[in-house]
């Protein structure tokens, strides 16, 4: 053990006669010395974290890039981000930080059934990130915050391209269709046939359709909230205007700020103005196109961060599945060891992603 | 040098124990002085950290609430942020990934990946001062600016002084 060369070779059968570089004769052995004092399992681990270190430094460096070298960049509230809800994650993730090395110090001491019982909290805590995380998700995509278009209303400005966006929309809604299926079933027989004429001579019938900006102008006043009520008023308002042949920049300003404000800022933001002040809000199937200066490339690298920390976490809770199925002595305090500190790290993210996030 | 004299083909190794354990041991002296399980600070210690990040946590929050002094200069609390995130970073690393117990070894990983992503991040640094100096022209017809913002807060303002009267 105190042989200090990696490796020396040595002709078995010759000792230290002449011929030390002809390795024809016999064998060689060769003898080995552990490059670091520590287990193969926890040395690849920390190899593996180290590019990860880099993986999402890159990730991160990229985020500031674009971030600090943009025009504009939406303020928290701009895009449906609370931070109370960011730091109640933060918290359960350092709390899950503090069960998985408290399963380890059970582990280790032999405390079997303790250290399952650790385990089984830190993956516990683990699925109420990921729960919070959709939680998050879900609010972003009901404001139309999506990372690509196909899905996203997400408008840079509020320009003339906005304009007639919001003006498509709205023509979808005066027909849109009463089943949703028979739409799909519509449009995959227009697919098929290569045109809307060659699928009526098919047979094809367009779906019927309806119109619901009609039908909400029809309603009884009595059928209606107040505030519903005020909200029919301001949407027939920017529908004049959108249809007005000299409109101006500011008018589609004020069609923007209609459908979607953009909160203001500070703890309580958008509780006097937007919260649910919006025509989107106000009714959800409007569907609007809305504008948030700056939101595309948000929602970006948004989606991207906190999407590839997520998907960190799911392999974590995978890593813990496995460990649970076993019986978590003092053997196998060495896997937990390794999953742990894979798991600090994934905590480590979220430390420096909530900041960067939620409160930049 | 001890098995020098002796026929052994694989790796050095006390008889019986597979490489992994003799590395156990090897870890083992490395840092036996702390006593046997005792070296990782035990649950008193665990708990003093999860304080000391729940703290750190709740300071950072501490830039969001109407208390911050220095809501209008924006970069004071950004600095301020990552100085608490790297604390809390410093802290779960030192102490639930028990580096700040490991023997020397540590070195040899964490600071060359330490110092790549520090390159990385001074290298991205004129991307930052430069990022649109080259617009195409289709970027700057919808490219958002301060402009749109301000028009929209203007059109936000004017329609709730319309809504008072």
């Amino acid at each position: 053990m105190t042989a200090s060369a990696a490796s020396i070779p040595h002709g078995h059968d010759h000792g230290h006669s002449g011929h030390g570089d002809d390795h024809g004769h016999g064998h060689v052995t060769l003898q080995y010395q552990p490059g670091l004092p520590l287990s193969r399992g926890k040395l690849i681990m920390w190899l593996f974290l180290s590019t990860e270190i880099m993986f999402f430094a890159a990730l991160l460096g990229s985020y500031v890039v674009l971030r600090f070298g943009a025009s504009v960049w939406p303020k928290p509230h701009h895009v449906h981000l609370s931070e109370p809800i960011g730091a109640f994650n933060t918290f359960v993730l350092i709390c899950s930080s503090v069960t998985v090395v408290l399963a380890l110090e059970a582990a280790r001491v032999n405390k079997t059934s303790l250290a399952k019982l650790w385990m089984v909290l830190t993956f516990l805590l683990g699925a109420v990130f990921l729960g919070v995380k959709a939680y998050e998700y879900v609010a972003k995509f009901d404001h139309g915050i999506y990372p690509a278009s196909p899905r996203g209303r997400l408008y840079e400005r509020p320009d003339l391209y906005y304009g007639s966006a919001v003006r498509a929309r709205l023509d979808e809604l005066r027909r849109e269709p009463t089943s949703g299926w028979s739409a799909a079933k519509y449009r995959w027989a227009v697919w098929r046939h290569g045109s809307p004429q060659a699928a009526a001579l098919a047979g094809w019938k367009e779906p019927e359709t309806v119109d619901r900006l009609k039908e909400l102008d029809e309603m009884p006043e009595s059928a209606l909230s107040a505030e519903q009520q005020e909200s029919r008023r301001r949407l027939q308002q920017i529908q004049k205007m959108l249809a007005s042949p000299d409109q101006q920049a500011f008018d589609m300003a004020v069609v923007a700020d209609q459908v979607m404000p953009l909160p203001s800022e500070g703890p309580g933001g958008g509780a006097h103005h937007g919260g649910g002040h919006g025509l989107n809000d106000a009714f959800p199937w409007l569907k609007l196109p809305v504008v948030i200066p700056g939101g595309n490339m948000w929602a970006s690298t948004y989606f991207l961060l906190t999407g590839f920390h997520a998907v960190h976490v799911i392999v974590g809770l995978i890593v813990f599945a496995i460990l649970l199925t076993y019986r978590l002595g003092a053997k196998q305090a060495g896997m937990i060891e390794n999953a742990g500190l894979y798991w600090h790290f994934v905590d480590l993210v979220w430390i420096f992603l909530f900041p960067l996030m939620y409160l930049f | 040098m001890s098995d020098h004299g002796s026929h052994s083909h694989g790796p050095v190794t006390r008889a019986g124990e597979s490489a992994d354990d003799a590395l156990e041991h090897a870890r083992e002296a490395a840092h036996g002085d702390a006593g046997s399980h005792g070296e990782h600070g035990g649950l008193g210690k665990y708990l003093l950290v999860f304080l000391a990040l729940c703290g750190l946590t709740t300071m950072s929050f501490f830039t969001y609430s109407a208390a911050w002094p220095w809501r209008d200069q924006p970069q004071v609390g950004w600095a301020f942020m990552m100085a608490v995130s790297c604390t809390k970073a410093m802290l779960v690393i030192l102490f639930f990934m028990h580096v700040w117990w490991e023997a020397n070894w540590k070195y040899v990983l964490t600071i060359p990946a330490a110092m790549m992503a520090l390159f990385l991040g001074i290298m991205l640094v004129p991307d930052v001062g430069m990022r649109n100096r080259m617009v195409s022209q289709e970027r700057a017809l919808h490219m958002a600016r301060g402009s749109d913002l301000r028009l929209i807060e203007e059109a936000s303002a004017a329609s709730a002084a319309s809504a008072a009267h």
